[in-house]
């Protein structure tokens, strides 16, 4: 009897670990993308995609914004069957490329005939070996923000999309003071010093990081101005560049486009009720006004996916221009351009009407943050290393850049 | 060939005997397998996988690559040119290692000393059980609150650096932005959360010290400093062997107290094994690397148990 009651126990047991997997509705389509329910893009795609094909749902699997990267790659190893991922970073998507987690897409734009055009070559970034992995619908520029109130406070004129950055650091410092900070920097790398890869020759993956002392200078000059908060408060202190700015007392802020949409839901929802506007960021001597850096967001086909077909059928909708112009109506940038699309952009209620604004839209040149690049991951932990200890004044800008150098010639020794 | 072969009574001893182990093991069963599931297999996996290269995707794209993996994370190749200096002051594992130890080396004695100086304190004292309770319980609290609220005091206008500047420190940054402070940040963090802890286990030793050893003690005319040095603390000697051993172990397993605070910064000046073998695992996405170091690790930690074990059994015997 004891024997029995062991024997029952185990396989109990056994049989829990195996546990068995629900049915799946096929009309049900799985995309996994972070910040679900707080971005109002990914509420207006699937509420619009839904619309137009009745009968299919899209199920978002939320996964924690700061963890994405990570998160995603071990649901992929870990044998996850979700249709559609959605692709933050650039090099996730070669890296999932090289895992063999990203269907190659070739095939069905040729079934479906689908245009590509409207990417104006973007796409070319998700392409391994000429082969498509995934179809980009958001493509993210950084442009400069600025709280008009402060400006017309001090009787200074608003910043123009022609300017370069000293022109900026010199505004910046003329409107600091009464507790009120000229301009921001979020702690990223990105924010302080990618701007170098707008003149399209450099790029963050070149080994060669003499291009970045100019900003850490730069950055330095206005930290030491009070013209911006500290790196080290603002990193000690866990404060988001958003909340910063809200708080009305930053005149000047450069960061992504994506930051547009959340500040017309600010001012809706009454989180801050300043007017604000975007100009184009400044750019160093000898670079074209209007040149950028940004990135790319879009969505890949799971591999393991039983779905592939209904998948492309969304991602390709996702990318092409209706999905854009869902995209595109709640104020965040589609990677497909067409003059539709652009109408819908300069048109989302709470958008910014000066021309100043409506000019910023078009960027001349938008250079990659990051390369597609050998060792990228390695480059980036070193470098954003030696920036933290840059930013945090550990050491001078000179020697952090040598570090970085030496640090990256070694990976490739 | 001189054995006999059973007779009827003890053969049928050895199959109630038989019987009875199953037993025993089916009952052991359910708690093997789930540490066979969810530890051993892992593991195994993990000494296996330090040996190949794998990027995470199907396990056919595991490559062998022999010990090449601890050659890269050892950088063998530069520090055969440079020395040692270089390892632990260029090299990620190197640093890695520093830290660890040196957060180790600290965190352990503070800790020892503060748990037993409060288990001496509120032994018997009026009260005692609402102050045990007050220093017991940052370890129960949310070690995520605990680290920001601490990141908060540790600001550069905050609570701490205002109080030691009134005492005549020049000392005016945030602690976790800055390389030199931001390892004792996290040294005063867990030394402070664990302290309730192992204050607990002393309290309990302390009443195990015989009262009639204390009493002789103050008949031959030893004070209180005496007694403790020479009565209390040789009978806890037991307690704080096994204290500090695990300890140690626990503390060369830090993580998360570092991902909340400084993230391994600023620069490297906080990076620990762990977040070295996470860094490698699941930014980078180099299982194999990332397996390499976790067996430096367990070869540390397992030496440090083997010590335990081993002098377990003398305490014992004692």
């Amino acid at each position: 009897m004891k024997k029995l009651l062991a024997l029952l126990l185990s396989g109990i047991l056994l049989l829990s670990c195996v546990g068995f997997a629900a049915a799946e509705d096929n009309k049900t389509l799985t995309v996994v993308t972070w910040d679900a329910t707080t971005t109002p893009y990914l509420i207006a795609q699937k509420e619009a995609y839904e619309a137009s094909h009745p009968g299919v749902t899209i199920e978002y699997v939320d996964v924690a914004s700061q963890d994405y990267a990570i998160k995603t790659t071990t649901m992929l190893s870990g044998g996850d069957k979700s249709d559609v991922f959605m692709v933050k970073e650039l090099d996730d998507i070669i890296k999932w490329q090289a895992q063999g987690f990203a269907e190659p897409l070739n095939a069905y734009v040729e079934k479906t005939g689908y245009d590509l055009s409207g990417f104006v070559g973007t796409e070319k970034n998700y392409c391994v070996e000429d082969e498509l992995y995934a179809v980009p619908f958001r493509s993210d520029f950084w442009v400069l923000y600025y709280n008009k109130d402060l400006f017309d406070a001090a009787g200074v004129a608003y910043p123009t999309n022609d300017m370069t950055w000293d022109e900026y650091a010199d505004l910046a410092i003329k409107l600091t003071g009464d507790g009120n900070y000229g301009t921001h920097y979020h702690t990223w790398l990105s924010a302080v010093v990618n701007w170098t890869v707008a003149d399209g020759v450099n790029t963050l993956a070149d080994r060669n990081y003499d291009d970045l002392l100019y900003f850490y200078q730069l950055y330095q000059k206005l930290e030491d101005a009070g013209a911006c908060m500290a790196y080290s408060e603002l990193k000690a202190a866990g404060l988001h560049y958003s909340a910063a700015f809200a708080n009305g007392n930053i005149a000047m802020l450069p960061m992504g486009y994506w930051y547009v949409s959340t500040l017309i839901n600010y001012n809706k929802e009454g989180t801050c009720n300043f007017n604000w506007g975007i100009a184009a960021v400044p750019h160093a001597e000898g670079v074209k006004a209007g040149s950028s850096f940004g990135n790319l967001t879009g969505a890949m086909i799971n591999a393991k996916s039983e779905n592939k077909d209904l998948a492309w059928d969304y991602i390709s909708w996702l990318g092409g221009e209706e999905g854009a112009a869902a995209t595109a109506s709640v104020g965040a940038r589609p990677a497909y351009v067409s003059e539709k699309v652009a109408a819908a952009m300069s048109s989302v209620e709470g958008f910014p009407t000066d021309e100043t604004s409506k000019g910023a839209l078009i960027p001349a040149f938008v250079g990659m943050e990051w390369p597609v690049a050998e060792k990228v991951a390695d480059i980036k932990t070193i470098v954003n290393e030696e920036h933290s200890m840059i930013m945090a004044r550990e050491i001078s800008p000179e020697e952090g850049i040598q570090e970085m150098n030496e640090r990256v010639a070694e990976l490739f020794e | 060939m001189t054995a006999k072969s059973p007779s009827g009574p003890r053969l049928k001893a050895s199959r109630l005997e038989r019987k009875n182990t199953l037993i025993a093991y089916s009952f052991l069963a359910p708690n093997f397998l789930g540490f066979a599931i969810f530890t051993l297999l892992p593991v195994l996996f993990a000494i296996a996988l330090s040996l190949f290269e794998w990027n995470g995707g199907d396990i056919s794209r595991l490559k062998f690559v022999g010990l090449q993996n601890y050659a890269v994370i050892f950088n063998t190749k530069k520090v055969a040119q440079n020395g040692l200096e270089y390892f632990f002051n260029r090299v990620d594992l190197g640093i890695a290692l520093k830290n660890t130890v040196f957060y180790t080396a600290v965190t352990v004695p503070l800790t020892i000393l503060s748990a037993l100086a409060l288990a001496m304190l509120l032994n018997k004292i009026k009260g005692a059980v609402a102050f045990r309770t007050i220093f017991f319980f940052p370890y129960v609290a949310s070690m995520v609150a605990i680290c920001v609220c601490w990141s908060f005091m540790l600001m550069k206008d905050g609570p701490i650096n205002q109080f030691l500047m009134a005492l005549g420190s020049t000392f005016n940054k945030s602690w976790t932005a800055d390389s030199g402070m931001a390892i004792w940040s996290i040294i005063l963090v867990s030394v402070w959360r664990n302290m309730g802890y192992y204050m607990v286990i002393y309290l309990a030793a302390l009443q195990g010290v015989p009262r009639e050893l204390l009493e002789a003690a103050t008949v031959d005319g030893a004070g209180k400093w005496k007694q403790f040095l020479h009565v209390t603390l040789p009978q806890l000697r037991p307690t704080t062997f096994f204290v500090s051993i695990m300890m140690i172990i626990s503390c060369f397993k830090i993580y998360d107290v570092v991902a909340i605070m400084t993230d391994g910064g600023p620069g490297r000046s906080t990076k620990m094994l762990v977040t070295y073998i996470y860094e490698e695992a699941f930014t980078k996405v180099r299982y194999g690397q990332a397996s390499a170091i976790s067996m430096i690790l367990l070869v540390i930690v397992l030496v440090i148990t083997v010590i335990q074990f081993r002098s377990e059994k003398k305490f014992s015997n004692d």
